[in-house]
């Protein structure tokens, strides 16, 4: 989509000009997870210079080094020629290093003329509120962005507030400008705003670094982008020329290597000719009243694995709320089992057989205050041993709880210690394996390797692997195309809240995928606005 | 290497009880220089308090007196707390079920072993109907029931003043500003100490035992702590949430009903002492627990009876009142800085 509207100027960098920000050989290590290992970044004055990568893939650590919340455990920052060292995020500020982040900084209650004068060293001590909004008419005028001084926070849209927070970025006399998926929160035309500024911005000499992981709009927006896979820096490339499938190829690595995952053994159960669980023209809206999800028609079958693949945030959450209870179908029919399940409640569909990993575990999987044991028995409290009658049974509860993380390999020292002292990957294995217990029928797995290391991936690979083989129809939703192909009997495509069409993995490659995550409908030439 | 302050997820029991320790004693040690700088002698004043409130079967008593409606406004709060509401009204549902039991008591002929059951009743009942309101607006408006249950205090309170120095003033003329005495008093078992004292804990193991060995109590218990987690689970979260706040408001009822019936015996303005307000500091000091309420009780009592110790030696209301803040405060502080550990790390950087 590009539009005429965009300044066409390009600021000449002088020949000898050192890159604004160069980052050298940066690692950054957490427990059990490497984060960064020799990344190189180069950004040059003038440059919009996109961040490319899968979730996990690094990109936010990288930023964070970058901008001083977290200091790198190698490697080198050099600001304009300079070496520097960042302990704090005000450290970076004043080097002309601004973030905006996913998740807003803003004092809802304030107005934006108090959230932007707010802890800044160059307001004025004593000022009125009158002068305080004309000071920041000025000031945003000068960096045409348009935004209402006296208006409340939490009176304005979502696009208005990013306005805001990259003002109060760029009166900081930013230089450059980090943007954490900046558009995931944005309408269409509320992203074409943001792009022209920021193509002003570093028309005036400026940099962006840009985060996404959408392939259209990176190659739309940037000069430059690099790619970043497993916490490594895969390459950088002009955007100019490249196309989407080279960028889809780059961000889930050249070598996809099939394993034998979707081949069955002598014991497996045969693939139903009926579907187990399937949805009939169903649309869901958001929590916002949008409508996320738009006449989805799927079929998952006994002892299949169906994928679905696309970008995050195209409706796959929605989407596994609609066929776990979660949320209410604002269209369509749900049938599983037969029956018609379109207005059932959760506890419906966990009795029928219904097991769910969450996409986020930490806040609708679990409760992370609570301890192991109670969260262990959420799917199971209701039944004996753990229930008897009205009790509640604490031995029974912590003898369940033993099994299914002796199940999942989670070594436990406190089984009454909160769940959130858990590391992200015992947590997934732990919800992984409590739900398998109660998917008797179906599984809705919601990128259920995300944040997990390679060998607890193979892990939860084989679980669902071992639900298939036992008669189970499990819907599995993932953004690495790799396991996607090596695990699923077929994969379907979502874009936009709608399924671009499903394909049988044995007939179908990585760049088909691509093209459909990108909008093109199976079959069709055409690309999709 | 580098010194580095981090954060843990959850506290180490020792650590934490440490803590506390320490911010009681802070709390204690800075009233004292501040009585010291207004020319009062902490240490005459300290060993005055502790030998009044320990040293005689009377002290004790006092304690135990104020221990009943602490430990029941306590617990009120600590319950609503279990699904992640806050009851701040649990004043206002004190002088309602003070008030429910009051009317049933005067009106209503009987004798007293049947009297009594009923009036604990009327208590409860008048609590719950004071937090109805408030419940059913959260439940099904979203509306904060911090502000609501509040602003209902000042209605409970302004209500009870009313009668009883308007409606059901005693009509013998014998006192100015409050009912006629009831005619059914819940009976002593030591000294001055009655048997509220004992349904009072009684009440506290009942809930704790609710919470942590029914389902239902689980329930609350993963509804309060994470909502998502609830709904995910098929669990439903508004009629819990309903039933909870109900609960908590028919017990600051009975915290009422006690009150005016064992330890006051008429009603009148100002009978509940503050209780519900302290109420919330004690479930703050259990941690939301409803045992610990009882010894967050019991530690609020014993300060209670050390002002009023205090007040006869010539210190005011506000500087006992201070003294309580402050122990809240140093508490809060020792609750998260038990939270942090020192530790030694490698440099970062190039």
């Amino acid at each position: 989509m590009q539009t005429d509207a965009m300044p066409q100027q390009r600021y000449e960098i002088a020949p000898g000009t050192p890159p604004i920000v160069q980052l050298r050989g940066i690692a950054k290590y957490f427990p059990g997870v490497v984060a960064n290992q020799d990344v190189d970044l180069d950004v040059m004055p003038g440059e919009i210079h996109a961040l490319l990568g899968e979730n996990g893939a690094g990109k936010s650590t990288l930023m964070n080094i970058l901008t001083g919340i977290y200091q790198p455990d190698a490697g080198e920052i050099i600001i304009d020629g300079y070496s520097r060292v960042f302990s704090s995020p005000v450290e970076a500020i004043a080097a002309g290093i601004g973030m905006v982040h996913q998740h807003f900084k803003l004092v809802k209650a304030f107005t934006v003329a108090e959230n932007i004068h707010l802890g800044w060293s160059e307001t004025p001590k004593r000022i009125s509120s009158a002068a305080l909004e004309a000071r920041t008419a000025a000031l945003a005028s000068a960096l045409n962005l348009a935004v209402r001084p006296a208006a409340r926070i939490s009176d304005l849209s979502t696009g208005e507030q990013q306005r805001v927070e990259i003002l109060r970025v760029l009166t900081r006399n930013a230089r450059v400008l980090v943007l954490d998926e900046p558009t995931a929160v944005l309408t269409p035309a509320e992203a074409r705003e943001l792009f022209r500024a920021l193509k002003e911005f570093v028309a005036r000499g400026n940099a962006v670094i840009f985060i996404s992981h959408k392939l259209d709009e990176v190659l739309e927006i940037s000069d430059r982008i690099t790619v970043l896979r497993g916490g490594r820096k895969v390459e950088t490339i002009a955007a100019a020329g490249c196309t989407e499938k080279e960028l889809a190829k780059l961000m889930v690595g050249r070598e996809i290597v099939l394993s034998d995952m979707r081949k069955r053994g002598p014991n497996a159960a045969p693939v139903s000719p009926q579907p187990v669980l399937q949805l009939e023209k169903v649309s869901a809206r958001g929590d916002l009243g949008n409508l996320l999800l738009e006449d989805v028609s799927l079929g998952v079958h006994a002892g299949e694995i169906l994928g679905v693949a696309g970008v995050a945030g195209n409706g796959q959450k929605e989407l596994s709320q609609v066929i776990t209870g979660m949320r209410a179908a604002a269209s369509g029919r749900i049938i599983v089992g037969g029956k018609d399940f379109s207005a059932a409640s959760a506890a419906d569909f966990a009795a029928f057989g219904v097991g769910h990993i969450p996409e986020d575990r930490l806040h609708s999987g679990l409760a992370p205050a609570l301890s192991i044991t109670d969260n262990s028995v959420i799917r199971e409290y209701d039944k004996p041993p753990v229930s008897s009658g009205p009790f509640y049974r604490p031995r029974a509860a912590a003898a369940l709880a033993r099994t299914i993380a002796e199940a999942a390999s989670v070594a436990v020292p406190d089984f009454g210690m909160p769940v959130r002292n858990l590391s992200g990957g015992n947590q997934q294995r732990l919800v992984a394996r409590r739900e398998m217990r109660i998917a008797s029928k179906v599984l809705i797995a919601a990128y259920p390797s995300r944040g997990l290391d390679v060998g607890a991936i193979n892990t939860m690979m084989r679980y669902l692997v071992e639900l298939r083989d036992a008669g189970v129809g499990v819907l599995f939703i993932s953004e690495e195309l790799e396991e996607l192909l090596n695990l699923s009997d077929r994969i379907a495509v979502m874009f936009h809240g709608k399924v671009m069409g499903v394909v049988d993995t044995a007939r179908t490659d990585i760049e088909e995928i691509g093209l459909m995550m990108g909008g093109q409908r199976h079959g069709a030439a055409r690309v999709e606005a | 290497m580098a010194i580095r302050i981090q954060r843990v997820p959850s506290a180490q029991p020792a650590v934490a009880l440490t803590a506390r320790a320490l911010a009681i004693l802070l709390a204690l040690l800075t009233a004292g220089l501040v009585l010291a700088a207004t020319g009062a002698d902490p240490i005459r004043l300290a060993s005055r308090v502790l030998s009044s409130t320990f040293g005689s079967s009377f002290g004790l008593e006092d304690v135990g007196l104020l221990l009943t409606p602490l430990i029941l406004t306590g617990l009120s709060v600590a319950v609503a707390q279990k699904i992640g509401a806050w009851n701040i009204g649990a004043e206002g549902q004190f002088y309602a079920g003070a008030f429910a039991a009051t009317g049933v008591a005067l009106f209503i002929p009987g004798p007293t072993i049947l009297m009594l059951p009923l009036m604990f009743l009327a208590g409860a009942l008048g609590g719950l109907v004071w937090i109805l309101v408030p419940t059913l607006a959260r439940a099904y408006a979203d509306v904060s029931e911090l502000i609501t249950t509040l602003l209902l205090n000042f209605v409970a309170t302004l209500l009870v003043y009313w009668m009883a120095t308007g409606p059901w003033l005693d009509p013998s003329g014998h006192a100015l500003a409050t009912t006629a005495r009831l005619p059914h008093d819940v009976p002593e078992f030591w000294g001055i100490v009655h048997w509220g004292l004992p349904v009072a804990v009684i009440m506290s193991v009942l809930v704790a035992a609710l919470f942590s060995f029914t389902r239902w109590g689980y329930e609350v218990r993963i509804a309060g702590s994470n909502p998502q987690a609830a709904r995910y689970a098929g669990m439903p979260f508004r009629g819990r949430l309903i039933v909870v706040m109900l609960l908590s408001g028919a017990i600051a009822g009975v915290a009422g009903m006690l009150e005016v019936a064992g330890t006051v015996h008429r009603l009148q303005g100002g009978i509940s002492n503050n209780f519900g307000y302290l109420g919330i500091m004690v479930a703050v000091l259990a941690r939301g627990s409803a045992l610990g309420v009882i010894a967050g009780a019991a530690l609020m009592a014993v300060i209670l009876n050390s002002g009023i110790v205090l007040q006869t030696q010539g210190i005011t209301v506000s500087t006992v009142l201070a003294i309580t803040g402050l122990i809240l405060f140093y508490t809060a502080i020792g609750d998260e800085l038990a939270h942090y550990r020192i530790a030694r790390t490698e440099a970062a950087g190039a």
